[in-house]
């Protein structure tokens, strides 16, 4: 019943549909960007839609995973931010909390339907943006098989050629292992707005601490601090593209990033189990 | 005997360096309707909070039907349920879907509250008409009714109100009245309600627990409060010279605004008076056994238990209590 209740709450709420604006919105500049690029920057080398006559680099699937790429890693984490400040934070701050814990629950069902339902819900968020990328992939770019070659995108260091229904599992695949990247920033916006009270600094702080930690784990100079940040492991799905899949890769990352999301959870929810409502 | 639903023991809270609460002591029984008063600041919100289980005591203890409320608290709610002030409410859910979900979550392994339950609770509110609307449209008069409404399902044994009567009307205070009493009489639920309205108040409850700067002013029933601070209200012809006649002989008077003397009731005797009076060549042209509103009788314990703590008269939650009207007798 406190499950349903949470998802009725969240349904209610306008986080699904600005969610949903939002991503539609940068697919729609990702497909202007492509447009453009295709058109004016590659000297007529490469054509924005593809046709089986003219076997271009760009297509739909190529479109999709840049598209899929780009939103994991600038849109979809401000999201899972939002859900999590919303969810501890946002009740704090507008004391419904109180509500519900007036009521015969332990913080520990609390804590752990709100983490489960948020995690639903970004789960779901993937799936959607991830589905949408491919039918607009198809219907505005067209599909053909996807050739990676290796660019700032670091999705390959070698050209990868999969074919068409192959690259289809791969992009099922990166569902639950893209929503396991983005639960470790959903775990780390939990942790924050158990702290800070006020859902609009909870969720700016998150967000921050995101960007910053992503920013350094790209950054050369801070390789030592690498292993240390939960950020470098994020895109650790882009490995399910390669023509031979790198598990010995891929599952330690994996690993990684759910001993980062306990970490994060435990810790929330030690100062949740604990903390006084002012 | 009345079993003890809650009890506290030197029950102190401090933030930072203020205290909030200091030592209070109270218990409150079965079947009880108890009103916490007092103005703001006076320490009622962190109170309720801490029988809530949302604050820890500093020092002291405190136990709802005998279980540790931060600890327990789970355990607390399956029997007591609570209403905060302002009412926090989900603005996109319904009345209805307030009642049937927080019920849903409260049922504890008991049947879930029916549709009926819903019905009768939204119904004893008042709030009927309106149980689709979504509560962001509500005014805050409503918005009480339904955390009222929200407390009634399912029916607990102790039921917290944190100021009931705030954004009602006075007939919607009078259904109030009515509500809590058949809660007690028919159901046996005990009532705490917090409250700086005094007129509700005495009406509604039988024990008030007055509190003043975190600590207990008054334990007892509002008749109680009233009582020995009535005055004796006399009219001479020759105000200043009576003042200081009565003063001579040893009388407390004081001059009311009107150029009326007050004594004490029970400082002095009202044929002793006249005679005294007489004697002086002085005249009692109109007397009155003036009894106190309730306010005007906290009110003036406030200001006695001011005026011996030495807090200065100034930026004081209490002073929203001056100049009640006087009630005659």
């Amino acid at each position: 019943m406190l499950a349903r209740f949470e998802i009725v709450k969240l349904s209610r709420s306008k986080r699904p549909l600005l969610a949903a604006f939002s991503l539609a919105l940068f697919l729609a500049l990702m497909l202007f960007g492509f447009y453009t690029y295709a058109q004016k920057e590659t000297g007529g080398q490469a054509e924005f839609r593809y046709t089986l006559e003219n076997r271009s680099y760009f297509n739909g699937l190529t479109f999709s995973l840049y598209a899929f790429y780009f939103g994991f890693v600038l849109i979809l984490p401000i999201f899972a931010a939002t859900e999590a400040g919303a969810q501890m934070a946002g009740e704090t701050h507008s004391r419904t909390l109180q509500l519900l814990l007036a009521r015969p629950l332990s913080r520990g069902r609390l804590f752990v339907t709100k983490v489960a339902v948020a995690a639903a819900y970004l789960a779901a968020l993937v799936a959607a943006f991830l589905g949408v990328t491919l039918v607009v992939g198809l219907l505005a770019v067209g599909w053909g098989d996807l050739d990676l070659y290796p660019g700032v995108l670091q999705m390959t260091e070698q050209h990868q050629f999969l074919p068409q229904s192959e690259a289809l599992q791969r992009f099922a695949l990166a569902w639950p292992a893209a929503t396991l990247g983005l639960f470790a920033t959903l775990s780390l916006g939990f942790l924050l707005s158990t702290w800070i009270r006020s859902p609009v600094n909870a969720v700016g702080l998150a967000v921050s601490v995101y960007l910053v930690l992503y920013v350094i784990s790209q950054i050369h100079f801070f390789q030592d601090l690498r292993p240390l940040l939960f950020t470098s492991h994020l895109t650790y799905w882009r490995g399910l593209f390669q023509e031979t899949v790198p598990w010995s890769g891929i599952l330690p990352d994996a690993a990684k990033l759910a001993a980062f999301s306990a970490l994060f959870l435990g810790l929330a929810f030690r100062r949740f189990r604990t903390r006084e409502e002012l | 005997m009345m079993e003890r639903i809650a009890q506290a023991k030197k029950l102190g809270r401090s933030f930072g360096r203020q205290d909030a609460l200091r030592s209070i002591d109270f218990e409150l029984r079965s079947g009880e309707i108890l009103a916490l008063v007092g103005s703001n600041g006076s320490g009622k919100t962190t109170l309720l909070k801490i029988l809530a289980g949302l604050l820890r005591p500093s020092w002291g203890s405190v136990q709802v039907f005998g279980l540790d409320p931060f600890r327990q608290r789970a355990r607390v709610m399956a029997q007591a349920r609570f209403a905060f002030a302002p009412p926090p409410l989900y603005d996109n859910l319904t009345a209805r879907e307030h009642l049937l979900m927080l019920g849903g979550i409260s049922s504890n392994g008991s049947p879930r509250p029916c549709k009926q339950d819903v019905d009768r609770a939204l119904a004893t509110v008042g709030l009927s008409a309106r149980a689709d609307d979504r509560s962001s449209t509500y005014s805050f008069g409503m918005r009480q009714r339904l955390a009222l409404a929200q407390a009634l399902v399912p029916l607990p044994r102790l039921l917290v109100l944190d100021e009931p009567t705030d954004g009602l009307d006075p007939l919607a205070v009078l259904e109030l009245r009515a509500v809590l009493e058949r809660l007690r009489s028919e159901h046996q639920v005990t009532v705490l309600l917090s409250s700086h309205l005094l007129i509700e108040v005495e009406s509604l409850v039988d024990r008030m627990l007055v509190l003043e700067q975190g600590r207990v002013l008054f334990d007892g029933a509002p008749a109680e409060l009233r009582s020995g601070k009535s005055v004796l209200s006399l009219r001479v012809d020759d105000p200043v010279r009576a003042l200081q006649a009565l003063a001579q002989r040893g009388l407390s008077p004081t001059a009311a605004a009107d150029g009326t003397l007050e004594l004490p009731s029970g400082s002095a005797n009202l044929i002793e008076t006249c005679r005294l009076l007489g004697a002086e060549g002085l005249e009692l042209l109109e007397f009155h056994q003036r009894t106190p509103t309730l306010e005007r009788a906290l009110l003036q314990r406030i200001r006695e238990a001011r005026r011996d703590t030495g807090i200065p008269p100034s930026n004081r939650g209490a002073d929203r209590l001056d100049n009640p009207p006087a009630k005659e007798s």
